[in-house]
């Protein structure tokens, strides 16, 4: 079953993206869209259109993911994710006949969500960074608490409420009536909101870790992967990958050798590899508790006590469960198989130097991956062409103090780079697999584009 | 990791006064912010330092706090259009922010303070923290020039009165009026410690004189100094003054005097490795009036930073650019015309290449017709000639500075000038005008520091079967050769422009009239 989906599995490492079903995809999405009317017709009276904005504008995102194809609408993937969720509600009478759905996303980034109208988001680059199926189950069991305890709904309800309470509305009024220090008056106000908000948000996160906890003691799945999957989360932004070495190891050909300047970068303010402080007011204003004190919160609930606080992955496995409880074979194929899909998402919708960056990390690890040397050509092609188009600017990021600071390397490269540069660093990489690899289509393709621009 | 710094869009005027919604939080509640609170963009310019784009400012006026006071924030852009820095202060109702610059350590910003009277030079650090403020009075009649001078048209997006020193700080260079005397003065402002000096020039014939900046040493501000001598008949000389801002004297003043010709410099470039300076320019006979004469050819001049002259090298226009362009001996290049000098840029590898755009005079039917009409009526004249902007030229010089090759790129001639105004006789003062009034198509030069790689940008307008309109167009090259770019800038935007941004890359900038919206994004040249 797995090597029909995939011809990895055969041994030529060859990755074939798994086909969209887009029929599939607009009946989801019409389905969704008539449960999101029904459910605008069906809001309060008081402040109706205030609710229904913000109702809207969720819809807007909701209906995004399905425009673009995010969802993964891979059978076997579905059927693979449908088991996990049915091992939770089979033993949870709390969820059943509740009308919600999971779908894997196709998004490299690590996360999950509830994105609204009873849609789960599990992306693809939380899943392969997972050990083993009791974290998966968490994931889903924290995001169905979500769902369950209508946090967003609760969320919107307050801020609408809070908008138009009459307090609000005389402090909105008397601002307006003030010639002078408006702006202070209203940072006041949206401080004063705005910690609310986040205050509520974090506290949301914690209801959910823990009706989390309780959702999986029911099931079979280990407890323990609770605690992991927050230590997993804590620190899976950090990323040691070296961008520098393996650019320079990478596109080192001997007709083409690397240059030091391609990596050449300012540190100044200006930049865009400043460091810079961070608001002091971050702290308060942010969405989520840190995980070690989302650890200790849960340690009693997983039987753990104290033992739980710490992070980095060093949570131990605890007792009762099991790790894998529908098939570990599916898990572990499905975690390879979204180490390429990942890749192939961001080059379809355009994120061409997150697709770059996630396809040097792959042949950095696996330096004879087929897949890999192909996408990082057909990548830089697409770079080529966007850059002659002066469109660059749509497919790639640019260096910024937010970014970690390897994809930044990265970033600070493809800005290096004139265009003949961008074409010969292509094809003298490229030429370096042909014609080894020239019965691999994509591999073929993307040299013969690279051969033009060198031309 | 994804970021959204790939388009910023702001709702924003640039020069109008329309309002920016802060935030739309609460946008639709019965009273919401945007319905109860705007900031209003002031100003907005780039941040250079050494004549590279290394960033963006702009001001807005953020809110009231009394009768006489502002709040105001500056927010910070660096290169890639991140915000890295946002600077709250209050001050005079009636304040504008002229320029800014960078030198790697700190920032500096030229406000005018119309209240006070007084140009306040503020130079933060990269926290946002007020390092050293400077303050000195301007009077009604500098003001005037002042304005007049932000009238006048130079390269897009580039500073003309304020410049970084390096790690030193900052100097700007500022025209002044005493009655009928017009002169200047330089203003330097130190980064490192709490100092700040005033060069005014002393001598006779600089009570009338405009001066421009052309460059910096680690101790020299090099200034070409156009002088009017009362006492020689009001004929103007032309003069490269050095001014030692660790001394605070003028290190030197060369006039030319004793020369062979006459030197109009349009370009200072220090040499790497030996100290000296280079300098580049057209050269006139010693007995030529240099505002109404045609120059003899372009001069290089190799000079110690104490202003001794080490070497010097003539190319003429009937010699030796006439081996590679149709050139007269008045420097006229047949259907080019005549060449306004607009960037002189030297190589690592030594090789010199001026940018020029050719000029021309051209009979005006029309004007001939109504000039004709006008006399049988009585009347005056409309002007038989126009001038007419033609091709861009890059001329090529080995590291003897001699002329090695020219290439002419082709583009549209469009009429620059009509009317009386063309027939005047001085070719320099028609270039100095059109240039004045922004006739040239030539916009900027992007390039990495030490030129191995640069980018001449210009403005056309094509006419052909598979486009209409305007377009941007870049000379790129490589440190072996050149190669042409061309963007159609055809947009669904109420108005389009292209300005200057970091090494190799352009600022393309949309304003939607309708939605009130600004797009602007980095693209790197092709």
């Amino acid at each position: 079953m797995v090597s029909c989906l995939w011809a990895r599995a055969q041994g030529n490492g060859e990755f074939t993206p798994a086909a969209e079903d887009s029929a599939l995809l607009t009946g989801l999405s019409n389905s969704y869209q008539q449960q999101y009317r029904d459910e605008s017709n069906r809001l309060p009276s008081l402040n109706k259109k205030d609710y229904q904005k913000v109702y809207a504008d969720r819809w807007k995102s909701i209906k995004e993911v399905f425009d673009e194809q995010e969802i993964y609408t891979s059978r076997y993937a579905q059927a693979y994710l449908d088991a996990i969720v049915g091992e939770i509600v089979k033993d949870n009478p709390v969820v059943q006949h509740h009308d919600f759905h999971c779908y894997f996303s196709r998004s490299y980034i690590p996360n999950a969500a509830y994105i609204g109208e009873g849609v789960i988001l599990f992306n693809m680059g939380l899943f392969s960074r997972l050990t083993d199926e009791s974290q998966a189950a968490f994931v889903l069991c924290h995001e169905i608490s979500h769902y369950l305890l209508q946090h967003q709904e609760k969320g919107i309800d307050k801020y609408v409420t809070a908008i138009n309470s009459p307090e609000v509305q005389a402090q909105l009024r008397k601002i307006k009536g003030s010639e002078y220090r408006k702006l202070d008056q209203l940072q006041q106000l949206v401080k004063g909101l705005a910690f609310d908000s986040r205050r509520h948000s974090r506290d949301h996160e914690s209801e959910a870790d823990s009706m989390a906890v309780v959702l999986m003691r029911r099931t079979p799945f280990a407890l323990s992967g609770a605690a992991t999957t927050l230590a997993l989360l804590d620190s899976i932004d950090k990323n040691a990958f070296d961008v520098e070495g393996c650019l320079q190891q990478t596109f080192n050909a001997g007709d083409y050798p690397f240059r030091k300047k391609w990596l050449a970068r300012e540190d100044g303010l200006l930049g865009g590899h400043a460091r810079l402080k961070r608001d002091e007011m971050a702290d308060s204003l942010k969405t989520h508790p840190d995980c070690a004190l989302r650890i200790r919160l849960i340690g009693p609930l997983v039987g753990m006590g104290a033992m739980g606080a710490g992070t980095g992955g060093s949570v131990s496995a605890g007792r009762g469960g099991r790790t894998f409880v529908v098939d570990s074979l599916k898990f572990r194929s499905l975690q390879e198989m979204f180490r390429y899909e990942v890749i192939e998402y961001a080059y379809a919708s355009d994120e061409y130097t997150q697709s770059l960056f996630l396809s040097l990390e792959l042949l950095h690890r696996r330096p004879e991956d087929v897949y890999g040397v192909a996408q990082v050509g057909r990548v830089l092609n697409g770079l080529y062409r966007a850059q002659k188009e002066h469109t660059l600017s749509k497919v790639a990021d640019l260096p910024s103090p937010d970014n970690p600071a390897n994809y930044n390397a990265l970033l600070q490269f493809v800005q290096n780079l004139y265009l003949e540069d961008l074409a010969s660093i292509n094809y003298y990489f490229l030429r370096a697999y042909h014609p080894r690899l020239d019965n691999y289509t994509l591999f073929k393709k993307a040299y013969e584009e690279s051969a033009k621009s060198v031309r | 990791m994804s970021t959204p710094n790939r388009l910023n869009r702001w709702v924003l005027p640039m020069a109008l006064l329309l309002t920016l919604p802060m935030s739309s939080l609460l946008a639709q509640s019965k009273l919401s912010i945007d319905k109860v609170y705007s900031a209003y963009l002031r100003n907005s310019g780039s941040i250079l330092e050494k004549g590279q784009i290394k960033g963006y400012f702009f001001l807005y006026q953020s809110d009231k706090i009394d009768r006489h006071t502002n709040e105001y924030t500056l927010q910070i852009l660096d290169e890639n259009l991140n915000k890295v820095q946002s600077i709250k202060f209050e001050d005079s109702k009636k304040l504008s922010l002229l320029e800014s610059a960078y030198n790697g350590n700190s920032l500096s910003f030229l406000f005018k303070n119309e209240d006070d009277k007084t140009l306040d030079m503020k130079v933060y650090d990269f926290d946002g923290k007020l390092k050293y403020s400077y303050s000195r009075q301007f009077d009604k009649r500098t003001d005037e020039l002042m304005k007049q001078y932000e009238t006048l048209h130079t390269d897009e997006g580039m500073n003309k009165n304020v410049f970084d020193l390096g790690d030193n700080g900052y100097v700007s260079v500022l025209p002044m009026r005493d009655g009928k005397q017009r002169t200047y003065e330089v203003d330097y402002y130190s980064s490192e410690t709490k100092k700040q000096w005033t060069y005014v020039p002393q001598d006779d014939e600089e009570k009338y004189a405009f001066a421009e900046y052309l460059g910096c040493t680690d101790s020299l501000i090099i200034l070409e100094v156009m002088k009017k001598n009362h006492a020689m008949s009001g004929a103007v000389s032309s003069h490269l003054v050095g001014i030692n801002f660790v001394t605070k004297k003028k290190q030197f003043d060369i006039d030319g005097v004793n020369e062979q010709y006459t030197l109009v410099p349009s370009g200072v470039e220090p040499m790497e490795g030996t100290g000296n300076l280079m300098i580049v320019g057209s050269f006139f006979d010693k007995s030529d009036n240099i505002m109404k004469d045609f120059s003899k050819g372009l001069a290089v001049y190799e000079m110690t930073t104490s202003g001794k002259v080490l070497t010097k090298t003539y190319n003429t226009w009937a010699g030796d650019f006439a081996r590679y362009l149709p050139t007269n001996n008045k420097g006229k290049i047949d259907n080019v015309g005549y060449l306004y000098i607009h960037k002189v840029i030297r190589t690592p590898d030594h090789k010199l290449f001026i940018v020029g755009e050719g000029y021309k005079r051209q009979a005006d039917a029309v004007g001939i017709g109504l000039t004709a009409l006008s006399v049988l009526g009585g009347g005056g004249s409309a002007g038989v000639t126009k001038i007419v902007i033609t091709d861009l030229v890059i001329m090529e010089f080995n590291d003897k500075y001699k002329v090695t090759n020219a290439t002419i790129f082709d583009k549209t001639k469009n009429t620059a000038l009509t009317g009386s105004a063309s027939d005047y006789n001085s070719q320099h003062l028609i270039a100095n005008y059109l240039k004045m009034i922004g006739a040239f198509d030539y916009d900027f030069t992007t390039g990495e520091a030490d030129n191995s790689n640069f980018a001449v940008c210009y403005s056309d307008w094509e006419r052909s079967s598979s486009y209409h309109g305007q377009t941007f167009n870049a000379i790129h090259y490589n440190g072996k050769k050149f190669s042409t770019d061309k963007i159609e800038l055809k947009s669904k935007a109420s108005f389009l422009r292209v300005f200057p941004a970091k090494s190799g890359s352009i600022m393309i900038l949309e304003y939607f009239k309708k939605d009130k919206r600004l797009d602007f994004r980095l693209e790197k040249l092709g």
